[in-house]
């Protein structure tokens, strides 16, 4: 169908849209910038499903605001149709993850408010939001305010509202992170469905999600990002025939594919060169110590060995998380990585098999093989008072890790110095003291 | 306090639970909009007197009539007067709070200057507000009728404001965001997001607020302004007349009227609309008590309504013609037009002008106050100070307890919380004289009595306030401290004081502003006809007022904003602070 956004841009040629080598910053409200996409290039094409895959805090967001124009980022540009998007993407509605309905509208009056906003007369405002409704199949729900709709429902209004506007590219915010899980599955096949029959503009479709079953199920190209600072790992292209099927062999294949490029980017198995420098400084993921102790429970209680993604689906944690907790595993030399595998060590078994009271000892050498743990030691040593301010080891973080967060990894910090009885910190004073 | 169905509501709803039946019974017969015509008539005839009142020749000083029967009128003067300043109250709140909310220069002066409004008692706008009004409008009564309105409003609009511009900017990310990219424009922002997720808290606001004007209604009606003796018809009035000549029935009479007033407003126009305006919750969970107005089912039931519901939803689900496929525009949203543009930094312009005229002339009138005098300011103020902030210590120690018992009983807290709501909004300086009048007898001091009067109007922000926080207890909570066998005051000091504390902060910073306006009233007060003052900052003001002193009064009014500021910023600010950090039940 043609639109005026057709005759506004050259018809696509190769991109729908286009990221092009864009970087973005957030400022901290301290003031320091945190890098959350560094020199990422995209392009969507027209009639294709493209996923955005990766762990939270990887940039995956932020990269589809800047391609929706609801962010400008930092540096490098998005081009809608080959010319440099000004504002926001003529061709693009969002469908969000927290669904975004105004709890004050019932179904009619959400749909049709942005079919009022575009300006068209009140007719076809009553017949689009109409037929958009009728598309997700919630006729009869029209009355029905967002409060009284379970999740999967809301996100039906929130796709007709998007559906409505008959955009030409979809943009999908983990849409259904918030919905169960039997109804998650029926929504994306008729996600795939109201894509595939193509009576309206809509040629593609980009979401992003965190869910790998998801996005080897929806999407023709899946896009691996890795996080600190958000880049593109791996782009995969997903031939897959539809309809899918989740328990098929080659659906089962990609997925087990995917589970590799991720672990392969998260946990690289780096010869250790003798002779040279160690790193800089270990980056401290962001884990609960009672996450590491219960993933060392269920290694111990395994043989000592298990792939990385079976974890994550025993214990029913996103993957994303499950990688930071072995990260800070690994970091602690309590388990190695060897492939998707994690595989306990001496130590983390010496630890585990302690009791509480025995454990801190261990855990507190442990920590004080990490730069962070020992600089702040050495510097609380030299104290008189045996004592200093956050701000000083905020200070050392941000030197150590210029890509994190640092009040993120303070508060972690915290509770590793706490949980080895290393370090007192008074919430008050906000003092690092030595015990 | 919006949890429970009000005592007087639930008097009200048995009393139609008849007629409503009976009415429900016999739709046809139109007996609700008979009622609603009846209603509408009385309105027309009241508005017929009002007009007759506002354009009527100047009379600075009517006669008050004593008698009750002049009650009625009076009380609808002071009615129309009161909703009046609330509408201009509620369009200010729109305006200065969106400017404020939207415009992050004009934000670093309106902010800043909302919290000085607020700080500067209603004498201070007095002769300004009636001495240009009156030369405004020199041959009618609209300048005077004019100045009582902006009298009023000041005691309303400052707390709304802030609620509205608080509310404007904690609308959720995720809502802003649909706006922008479904391309609303900024008036269907404001309409479709904005206000509506700003309604419920100005609809709470709005009625605290209304209290608030009601606070110093007696001076807004009838005030001394150096030779001259201002007096509006109104309760306000037959009141001070009443306290004036010493007319002991005449004052229950005024209170009476007053309480009236206020369940009236209360079942006639806040309930309906606090009810109407649950739709507006952002939180979704259901777990809130559904709340009700019996008045609003009456309007519900009507023809009328009837009729206009019918209308709007013609309009929203007519028989849908099959869709015509047609394009939609995509706009690249292009530069805002210029006169966008501007009409911001003009108004900014303008705002900083009128500002730094008005400190300007500010400056101009106080040049005349000499050292002394100004040493004298400060020490009164010190001293209101201290009345100011034991008055708020023994509300707590009254209001904590008594908070909690209410708060911690759901069969307490639904019977007793509308009754202090009514309480709350009654103006405590209508009961001063009656207080005066106990402490003569006792022989106490103004020095001291001042404070017992402040303590009168400000105490129930901290009551209210202590209850809102004793219901939010979580019940694991509760159970622990019940399973650990905590009792007594260890239960009290390890559970409940820290569980209420944040609430109780902004109980004791409503309740301190509230004191520091109310000791124009309560340092000097009228009793036996004649003027009692005690050394204060308050009656310092009331003074130099009455007595036109304009210099004085710029000065004392300054020190009090700047004393009111201060201590906002340097000591329950760290208290917010301490009760977010620590004391917060939500992280």
């Amino acid at each position: 169908m043609d639109s005026v956004s057709n005759q506004q841009f050259p018809p696509a040629t190769g991109a729908l849209c286009e990221a092009k080598r864009i970087s973005h910053e957030f400022a901290l409200p301290s003031g320091n910038p945190v890098k959350v996409l560094e020199d990422v290039s995209l392009e969507i094409h027209p009639n294709e499903v493209i996923a955005l895959l990766g762990p939270s805090g990887c940039g995956k967001s932020t990269l589809m605001r800047a391609l929706a124009g609801l962010i400008r980022p930092t540096s490098g540009e998005v081009l809608y149709h080959g010319l440099p998007l000004r504002g926001l993407n003529p061709g693009v509605a969002i469908v969000f993850q927290n669904f975004a309905l105004y709890p004050w509208m019932d179904v009619v009056e959400n749909v049709q408010s942005v079919l009022k906003a575009i300006g068209l007369p009140d007719d076809q405002v009553r017949s689009r939001s109409e037929s958009a409704i009728r598309t997700v199949g919630l006729s009869g729900f029209e009355e029905a305010y967002p409060r009284e709709l379970s999740g999967g429902m809301k996100q039906r209004v929130g796709i007709a509202r998007a559906l409505s506007v008959d955009p030409e590219i979809l943009f999908m915010d983990e849409p259904f992170s918030q919905v169960d899980a039997l109804t998650a599955e029926s929504l994306r096949s008729e996600v795939i469905d109201i894509w595939a029959i193509k009576e309206r503009n809509l040629a593609s479709i980009l979401m992003v999600s965190h869910d790998i079953k998801e996005v080897v199920y929806m999407a023709d190209r899946i896009v691996v990002m890795g996080a600190g600072p958000g880049r593109v790992r791996a782009i995969m292209p997903n031939p897959l025939p539809r309809p899918r099927d989740y328990s098929a062999a080659h659906f089962l294949r990609m997925v087990d594919h995917l589970h590799e490029i991720i672990t392969g980017h998260e946990m690289p198995d780096l010869p250790e060169l003798p002779g040279e420098e160690p790193p800089a400084s270990e980056i401290i993921p962001d884990a609960e110590t009672s996450e590491i102790i219960g993933l060392l429970e269920y290694l111990d209680g395994r043989a000592g060995r298990q792939d990385v993604f079976r974890i994550a689906a025993d214990t029913n944690k996103e993957f994303g998380r499950m990688i930071n907790v072995v990260k800070a595993a690994e970091i602690l030399d309590f388990i190695d990585t060897p492939g998707r595998d994690a595989v306990i060590t001496a130590t983390g078994r010496r630890f585990i098999r302690e009791t509480a009271e025995g454990r801190k000892p261990i855990w507190r050498e442990q920590l004080l093989k990490l730069w962070l743990f020992r600089d702040v030691y050495e510097v609380l040593d030299r104290q008189e008072r045996k004592a200093i301010g956050s701000d000083i080891i905020k200070e050392m973080i941000v030197f150590q890790m210029p890509a994190e967060n640092f009040d993120r990894v303070f508060d972690t910090f915290v509770r590793w110095a706490r949980f080895g009885n290393l370090f007192a910190y008074n919430e008050d004073t906000e003092e690092m003291s030595l015990q | 306090m919006d949890a429970s169905t009000s005592v007087v509501n639930t008097i009200f709803q048995k009393a139609w639970g008849e007629t409503s039946a009976f009415i429900g019974r016999s739709r046809k017969t139109g007996g609700v909009d008979l009622l609603i015509l009846l209603g509408m008539i009385g309105l027309f005839f009241g508005l017929l007197e009002l007009r007759g009142e506002w354009t009527g020749s100047l009379r600075p000083t009517v006669t008050i009539d004593l008698s009750p029967w002049a009650l009625p009128r009076y009380a609808f003067f002071s009615l129309s007067r009161g909703l009046l300043a609330y509408l201009f109250s509620l369009a200010f709140t729109l305006v200065y709070g969106y400017w404020a909310a939207k415009n992050r220069t004009a934000e670093r002066i309106l902010v800043p200057l909302l919290d000085i409004l607020q700080s500067v008692p209603v004498l201070g706008f007095m002769p300004g507000l009636v001495l240009g009004l009156v030369a405004l409008f020199p041959n009618s009564n609209v300048g005077l009728e004019l100045a009582a309105v902006v009298m009023i409003f000041t005691g309303q609009a400052w707390n709304m404001t802030f609620s509205f511009y608080y509310s404007l900017r904690s609308v959720p990310k995720e809502l802003q965001d649909a706006g922008v990219v479904f391309r609303f424009n900024w008036w269907q922002r404001f309409k479709w997001v904005e206000l509506p997720s700003a309604t419920m808290g100005l609809v709470w606001n709005s009625m605290m607020s209304m209290a608030g004007g009601w606070f110093f209604l007696m001076i807004s009606e009838a005030f001394v302004l150096g030779e001259k003796d201002f007096r509006l018809p109104g309760v306000g009035s037959y009141m001070s007349v009443a306290v004036a000549r010493g007319d002991v029935p005449a004052m229950l009479w005024a209170i009476l009227a007053m309480v009236v007033m206020i369940v009236i407003l209360d079942q006639f126009l806040w309930r309906p609309v606090v009810v109407w305006a649950q739709k507006f919750r952002i939180e979704e969970d259901g777990q809130q008590q559904v709340m009700t107005s019996w008045f609003l089912d009456l309007l519900r039931y009507s023809t009328f309504a009837r009729w206009i519901k019918r209308r709007s939803q013609a309009s929203k689900s007519r028989p849908a013609v099959v869709a015509p496929k047609v394009a939609i525009r995509h706009e690249t949203p292009g530069p805002v037009g210029s006169l966008g543009r501007i009409i911001p930094v003009i108004a900014l312009g303008a705002l900083t002008i009128v500002l730094a005229y008005g400190a300007w002339r500010l400056l101009g009138l106080v040049r005349f106050v000499s050292f002394a005098q100004w040493a004298g300011i400060v020490g009164a103020a010190f001293t209101t100070l201290a009345r100011v902030l034991t008055a708020v210590a023994l509300g707590t120690l009254w209001a904590l307890p008594a908070g909690l018992a209410i708060g911690l009983s759901p069969r307490l807290s639904r019977t007793l919380q509308p009754v202090v709501q009514v309480a709350a909004s009654f103006p405590a300086p209508m009961l001063f004289p009656m207080v005066i009048a106990v402490m003569a007898w006792a022989g106490i001091p103004l020095g001291w009595g001042s404070i017992v009067l402040m303590l009168l109007g400000t105490q129930w922000y901290i009551l209210f306030n202590v209850i809102a926080g004793a219901m939010a207890i979580p019940s694991d909570l509760k159970e622990a401290a019940r399973t650990y066998q905590i009792r007594g005051w260890q239960r009290f000091k390890i559970l409940y004081v820290p569980s209420v504390f944040p609430y109780l902060v902004t109980g004791w910073v409503t309740a301190a502003g509230g004191a520091w306006n109310a000791s124009i009233v309560s340092e000097y007060v009228m009793y036996k006809g004649q003027m009692m003052a005690a050394w204060g900052l308050g009656a310092e003001i009331s003074k130099v007022a009455a007595a036109a002193e304009f210099p004085l009064l710029a000065a004392s009014v300054m020190v009090m904003a700047v004393m009111v500021v201060l201590f906002n910023r340097m000591v329950w600010r760290r208290f917010y602070r301490m009760a977010a950090d620590r004391y917060s039940l939500s992280r």
